[in-house]
């Protein structure tokens, strides 16, 4: 970057004044906007961009090239897509049944859209999978970082904290109980910090901020090679307000699918969406569905719709291309994501009936 | 919106007001082929001009957990909360109040809903040493006249109810001078008052709390059934609006909610939030519940409060404390689970599960 201006193919008149305005070498020049240059140096905006564009040009080399290699078509047998889906892995949720329903977990390269109704568990999910993405490989995990773009304001530091403490806690169990190295290597760099400072959080307060947010997160994955999961929490909320053209929003609901799938795609990593829930009132009942439309439904690869049943969460499996449609209960405790314990809460014991007031306290639920 | 701030070429530029394409978020509203046509750009230039403008648009770039966990006077949001004056129910609510986003609190009449808020008028007026914010509160009343008498109760009772507070601090605040109190009593006027009145008081700094007693009797009331449809919009509409102002401000939303009479069918089951024990569950619906951040319950039981009386001046049963129970329904950062408190002359007061 010390390399003199003098030295770069540049027109003769736009070098003296350069040069006449103080710029020496190219690293006084690189880090400027092109209005800034233009003003600084007397020259035009025109002249100024392309100043610009030589200099970065020459001093990063190849690497600006990643956006025209995006269009190299890519051709593969079916066989090495099965060999590639198989070889990558997929981020464990910690309540097994969930994880067997979804095949070992939610899967990388493909959209998983949590549908639910508020307080189900839908935020809790996607903190369990931010924190859970990053657990090393040798305890089974995939040790990626994630993109967090948070529209409703409920990403909790307290419960992220909880939560990333609670799988360190369970990964530094499993090291003590098998003496190899690679689990002592493992537990030595997965700490909570490890964690939080792995977690890029971005907050949108409406649908333009996603967007332009969403057109950002390609470069950003190229510069973060390590993220393997970008959630967004939720993608309703921006989208259900203040639209009177219905048609728009299916439009750019689309292109937003568009472009998370081939994110996705070109960089081995799961999408989480969070959906609301609505009521459609048919003939003569009416039913909760997952709000956004009939086309949207199309737009994730997999759903999940979050429901409480009694007393019981329940996940239910409703569209996969690979696992069948099935319901599975699972349980919110203190440490974030779990199994319903054996003893949990039964669905109608007697003693709810008789004492309206009282709730079944979970051991895990008191602090 | 500036255009010369961006970072592109002049002729992209000339090509992108030439499509009489106005601001920088109609850009983003239309697809990269829809911008090509439009333009006359090619793909290239067109790709620019869509990070550009996005990358203009999203100046506040990417933080990590870890900053917003250790830098906690540049994240405020996330560390601080609202407290609610007694130090029992905030340790039950881990802090108090969220400060960005709405919380609901529902319950049947005379369950201590109103009591509440009001405490929480006076809670927000202290330094941020004892939990509050140093700011008034905006109180909009739907339904009954604003009890002012309690209020000036509550006033005269500070001291005793916070005594971990130096007096001279308490002396020093003027609690009533900075309750601002509207009425609402239509829709058009709720609406006129939370997007221009309040964010007048939002920004000369004077209010830091939005209370709404109760949003409920105004949606409930205007609309018919079959107007459903209509009400769902104007419920998402005004929702976005409180999370627009809370979030900008860092004002925590307070909204009452009445409660319904839940009836068996195949809807309530799946989003009465596994409240099967439940008789009643909060009014208007799966609408306005997927605008809320929290949402908290208040019942009253039919049991007083065990301990020998403190005020002995108080001689019929019914004047006793009844114990009232606080649940957290939903909560990002909360189980489910609850809390007893009672309300006295001094105002509302956390207990200690005992039994």
């Amino acid at each position: 970057m010390q390399r003199d201006v003098g030295s770069y193919p540049l027109a003769p008149t736009v070098k003296v004044k350069l040069i006449g305005a103080g710029f020496l070498t190219a690293q006084d020049i690189a880090g400027m906007k092109p209005l800034e240059l233009s003003r600084e140096a007397g020259i035009s905006k025109e002249e100024a961009l392309e100043t610009l564009q030589i200099v970065r040009h020459e001093s990063l080399g190849a690497k600006t090239c990643f956006s025209e290699a995006a269009y190299v078509i890519r051709k593969c047998t079916a066989l090495e897509l099965l060999e590639q889906e198989q070889a990558q892995g997929a981020i464990i949720t910690f309540c097994s049944v969930l994880d067997d329903m979804l095949g070992g977990g939610v899967p990388l390269t493909k959209i998983t859209e949590v549908c639910g109704a508020p307080g189900v568990g839908k935020t809790q999910l996607c903190i369990q999978l931010a924190v859970d993405v990053q657990i090393p490989v040798c305890f089974g995990g995939i040790a990626g970082e994630v993109v967090y773009i948070d529209t409703e304001g409920s990403f909790m530091i307290d419960r992220v904290v909880d939560i990333a403490e609670a799988c360190v806690q369970h990964c530094k169990l499993i090291s003590e109980s098998h003496q190899q190295d690679e689990y002592k290597e493992g537990i030595a760099n997965f700490s909570l910090d490890s964690i939080l400072s792995r977690i890029y959080y971005f907050r949108c307060h409406d649908y333009v901020e996603l967007l332009a947010q969403v057109h950002l997160l390609p470069d950003f994955v190229f510069q973060h090679q390590e993220v393997r999961l970008i959630i967004i929490d939720s993608i309703a909320f921006p989208f259900r307000h203040d639209f009177d053209d219905l048609s728009l929003r299916t439009r750019l609901l689309n292109g937003l699918a568009q472009q998370l799938i081939s994110l996705a795609n070109d960089h081995k990593l799961a999408v989480i969406l969070t959906n609301q829930m609505t009521t459609r009132i048919g003939q003569n009942q009416s039913m909760l569905v997952p709000a956004l439309g009939e086309s949207w439904g199309h737009a994730a690869t997999i759903r999940l719709i979050l429901h409480w049943q009694c007393q019981q969460r329940f996940a239910t499996l409703y569209k996969s291309p690979s696992q069948k449609e099935s319901t599975v209960p699972f349980h919110i405790s203190a440490l974030g994501f779990r199994d319903v314990p054996a003893s949990g809460p039964h669905l109608s014991s007697p003693e709810f009936q008789t004492n309206p007031c009282k709730r079944p306290r979970v051991e895990e639920d008191e602090q | 919106m500036d255009w010369d701030q961006l970072d592109l070429n002049p002729r992209v530029l000339t090509a992108v007001k030439k499509a009489k394409i106005k601001s920088m978020s109609e850009v983003l509203k239309y697809s990269g082929p829809d911008l090509q046509r439009l333009t006359k750009l090619s793909i290239v230039d067109v790709q620019h001009l869509l990070k550009a403008v996005s990358a203009e648009l999203r100046k506040n770039s990417v933080v990590t957990a870890f900053q917003m966990y250790h830098e906690k006077h540049l994240f405020t949001v996330q560390h601080q909360k609202l407290s609610l004056g007694c130090p029992i129910l905030d340790s039950f609510l881990r802090g108090g109040i969220p400060l960005v986003g709405i919380t609901e609190l529902a319950g049947e009449s005379s369950a201590g809903k109103t009591q509440i808020c009001l405490q929480l008028c006076l809670s927000v007026q202290y330094p941020g040493t004892h939990g509050g914010l140093e700011a008034g509160a905006v109180y909009i009343c739907t339904e009954d006249v604003f009890p002012n008498k309690r209020l000036q109760q509550l006033i005269g009772q500070q001291h005793k109810l916070r005594a971990d507070v130096p007096l001279d601090v308490i002396k020093k605040i003027k609690f009533g001078d900075n309750i601002f109190i509207e009425h609402a009593a239509d829709i058009d006027t709720l609406n006129d008052c939370i997007t221009k009145r309040v964010p007048i008081l939002l920004l000369r700094g004077s209010v830091r709390l939005i209370i709404i007693d109760s949003i409920a009797a105004l949606f409930r009331g205007e609309f018919a059934a079959k107007d459903s449809a209509v009400r769902a919009k104007y419920m998402q509409t005004f929702g976005a609006k409180l999370q627009n102002l809370s979030s900008r401000f860092q004002t925590p939303v307070l909204c009452i909610n009445q409660v319904t009479d839940a009836v068996g069918d195949i809807d309530a089951k799946q989003s009465n939030f596994g409240l099967l024990d439940k008789k009643v569950a909060p009014a208007l619906g799966i609408t306005w519940s997927n605008q809320l951040l929290m949402r908290l319950m208040v019942t009253r039981t039919h049991y007083a409060e065990a301990e020998p009386e403190q005020h002995p001046a108080v001689p019929s049963p019914q004047y006793r404390n009844v114990l009232r129970i606080m649940e957290v329904i939903f909560a990002p950062h909360l189980p489910q689970y609850l809390c007893y408190y009672v309300i006295n002359l001094e105002g509302v007061k956390g207990r200690k599960d005992k039994e």
